[in-house]
């Protein structure tokens, strides 16, 4: 971790993985990264629904996010 | 508003086949009842309320099995070449729908029909082949014993009718598996609650069906240009979403990330080598796609099994055959999801049967050779229980409920399934939503009739009992437990590429002629749900609420997830019966769970309500 930033590890699930071009990735950010500036930094088309967890549990936007947080963003899967 | 006459949609007879007698006739369709129950499982419902009265066995002669479409089936509308097959059910006792994609549907309606309804047990073998409105009933000696895929393939080559589709069961259907399914086309099945084991109950191996009449629709053009529009639009949207790249199995890293995954007979809820079978390995390893008849979806993903064979997956097969039963190579699962197919048995049961069994053995309850993570023990028990070869292969062949009464120690707590049938693949040890979904589905647990769990957590606290989760349980179970099952067409198109549900009154109403608003189908939805409970009640008249409930180590503080994201929680009893009060009263249904007199009058039930109060009193 280097001087205030602190690492997050991104989990792209179904075609946005495809979209980004990467499945998992750990990367570093501002110390105060919320949600949404984490997601925004990424190209990620912002009228696509989607889910977003952190650690598993649904999070809010605007939420700001501690060191060694894992956000997985999916699709609304609607399950077949 | 409904009302008005029919005049498109429907052939407007049913064939009759008594395989006892081996008479077969037509039956008009009365299209007075079309209105009230549209087609597919809605219909079917309504004839197994009226022709298999309360003690019938699922294997003997009077229950009925039904091949139905819907007023979409063969039409121009996306995914339309679907079917329904309903009947009393081996695993629940009880009503049974199940309805499969591919072309059948569509090719019930080009023969002439709107359903094929058997009754009765040949005395041999036969197979049944209706070709253009000509039935006749085979001998089925030649085609016994032959595989789902090679009796299909078989029968098209025999009988010269390359164009036909054939619905057919394989071993499993054949010795009577209490989950066995029916393949048709191929890479189909209609797969819930053992209907495959009625079809082998009534010595019937297979139907082939062919036609070429045209589908009557009471507006064709307006019917043939939205159809067109909107299979235009369904491969754009799917391609700028990249839906089809994964398909269902994008689910699977979802699940995994948010503690709802299937492992080691649901006691757990994710596993760190779950992405070793996840979508995105399903992708990469593609060697084929299929799709269906007009539709430009295409979410088929085949990929080359362990012994090298295509066998083609989506999530429920994944997640039961694979972390449900912690295994962990993609080949493999696909090695068990290829056998369960060639078989003739369903994915999600089987795959619970499997892991229940491995659970007991851990626990102690039985004795046995099998672990979690054998593949090759999974692949031999398979084989066992669909040949119902020996001691073991007789008790994994009747479903988990029915094990867990045999093997006794307490083991029916852990039997994931509900009513009867296993509950497919999301781990809802701490999802209360979804739990009601499995819990209040009236034909045992089944997804399908409604996937709150994206809602549940994405617009609602996980650990809410509120009635916002009952009221889209019943809002999903009127549209995919009702709309899709009775309209008769696949759902993909809306559930997973956002397509509006106003499209569906709109093909409806050029298709028929009525003129219905979505309100009208969920009347419709409401009926038969009703009706459902009742032919439910008829046979259980001291029916409670405890019948709704999911399985008891969802409750089980014992069995909560000792670390992740759900570490230390499990469901709550008092409170979950506080969400099956809101579910109930959402639904104006009593506190155990049966319709009110009130409600049945306003969905017109009046006089089947009258007939279940000589079962039960109603409120
Ligand atoms: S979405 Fe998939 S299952 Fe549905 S009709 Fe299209 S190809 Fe078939």
């Amino acid at each position: 971790m280097s001087g205030m930033n602190i690492r997050i590890t991104v989990k792209l699930i179904g075609p946005f993985v495809n979209q980004l071009g990467f499945s998992e990735k750990t990367m570093e950010f501002p110390a105060e990264a919320t949600v949404e500036s984490v997601l925004s930094s990424l190209p990620l088309d912002p009228k696509r629904p989607r889910i977003v967890t952190r650690n598993g549990q649904a999070v809010a936007p605007g939420e700001k996010l501690n060191d060694g947080d894992r956000l997985a963003v999916s699709p609304l899967y609607s399950g077949g | 508003m409904a009302g008005g006459e029919i005049r498109g949609g429907y052939m407007g007879k049913l064939l009759r086949v008594n395989l006892s007698t081996g008479e077969t006739w037509d039956e008009p369709l009365d299209l007075e009842r079309a209105t009230m129950y549209i087609g597919g499982s809605a219909m079917g419902g309504r004839i197994l309320l009226d022709e298999v009265p309360p003690g019938v066995g699922p294997f003997d002669e009077e229950n009925r099995l039904m091949f139905l479409s819907g007023p979409f089936s063969g039409t121009s509308v996306p995914g339309s070449g679907t079917y329904t097959v309903v009947t009393k059910g081996p695993l629940t006792n009880q009503a049974a729908t199940a309805q499969s994609n591919g072309w059948f549907g569509a090719r019930i309606k080009a023969a002439g029909y709107d359903g094929i309804i058997i009754q009765g047990i040949a005395p041999n073998w036969v197979y049944l082949v209706v070709n253009d409105g000509v039935v006749e009933i085979r001998d089925a000696s030649d085609v016994l014993g032959r595989d789902t895929q090679e009796t299909q393939t078989y029968l098209m080559e025999t009988l010269g009718l390359p164009k036909a589709s054939v619905a057919c069961i394989g071993a499993a259907g054949e010795t009577m598996v209490l989950y066995a399914n029916i393949s048709s086309d191929f890479a189909h099945f209609a797969s819930t609650n053992g209907i495959g084991a009625v079809m082998g109950s009534k010595k019937l191996k297979a139907i082939v069906i062919k036609g070429s009449k045209p589908i009557p629709v009471a507006d064709p053009e307006g019917m043939r240009k939205l159809g067109l529009e909107d299979l235009r639009k369904v491969g754009e949207i799917d391609k700028k979403t990249g839906w089809s790249i994964q398909g269902t199995t994008g689910v699977l890293a979802w699940c995994n990330e948010v503690a709802a995954l299937p492992v080691h007979n649901m006691r757990k809820t994710h596993h760190p080598e779950a992405w070793k079978i996840d979508g995105e390995r399903l992708n990469n390893a593609r060697v084929a796609t299929y799709g269906c008849p007009n539709c430009t979806m295409r979410c088929g993903i085949t990929i080359l099994d362990y012994e090298g064979r295509e066998s083609e997956l989506d999530y429920e097969n994944i997640g039961m055959l694979g972390s449900n039963l912690d295994i962990f190579e993609l080949d493999q699962v696909a090695s068990l999801n290829y056998l369960c197919d060639d078989y003739g048995l369903d994915t999600i049961s089987a795959g619970a049967v499997l892991a229940f069994y491995a659970d007991a053995i851990e626990q102690g309850a039985i004795k046995g050779d099998f672990r979690f993570g054998d593949a090759e023990m999974a692949k031999k028990l398979l084989g066992m229980a669909a040949r119902r070869e020996g001691e073991i292969g007789n008790l994994l062949a009747d479903g988990s409920l029915r094990m867990a009464r045999k093997i006794g120690h307490n083991s029916e707590a852990y039997a994931m399934q509900v009513k009867g049938l296993e509950i497919s693949a999301y781990n809802c040890k701490f999802i209360p939503g979804m739990a009601l979904a499995f819990g209040t589905s009236p034909i045992g647990a089944h997804h399908k009739e409604s996937w709150v769990i994206t809602f549940e957590l994405k617009q609602t606290a996980r650990d809410s009992y509120g009635p916002e989760k009952a009221a889209k349980v019943i809002e999903l179970q009127r549209i995919r437990g009702g709309l899709f099952e009775f309209i008769v067409a696949c759902r993909f198109p809306w559930i997973e590429l956002g397509w509006d549900l106003e499209h569906y009154a709109e093909y409806f109403n050029k298709t028929t002629g009525l003129n219905w608003t979505l309100n009208d189908f969920w009347k419709v939805a409401d009926r038969i749900y009703a009706l459902m409970k009742f032919f439910w009640v008829r046979e259980f008249p001291f029916w409670d609420r405890t019948r709704d409930y999911p399985p008891m180590v969802w409750f089980d503080p014992n069995n909560a997830d000792t670390e992740g994201p759900i570490a230390g929680k499990v469901l709550e009893l008092d409170k979950y019966n506080q969400l099956l009060d809101y579910y109930y009263e959402q639904r104006g249904w009593d506190k155990r769970g049966i319709p009110t007199r009130k409600t049945a009058e306003a969905l017109d039930l009046k006089k089947e309500a009258a007939e279940v109060e000589k079962f039960t009193k109603l409120e």
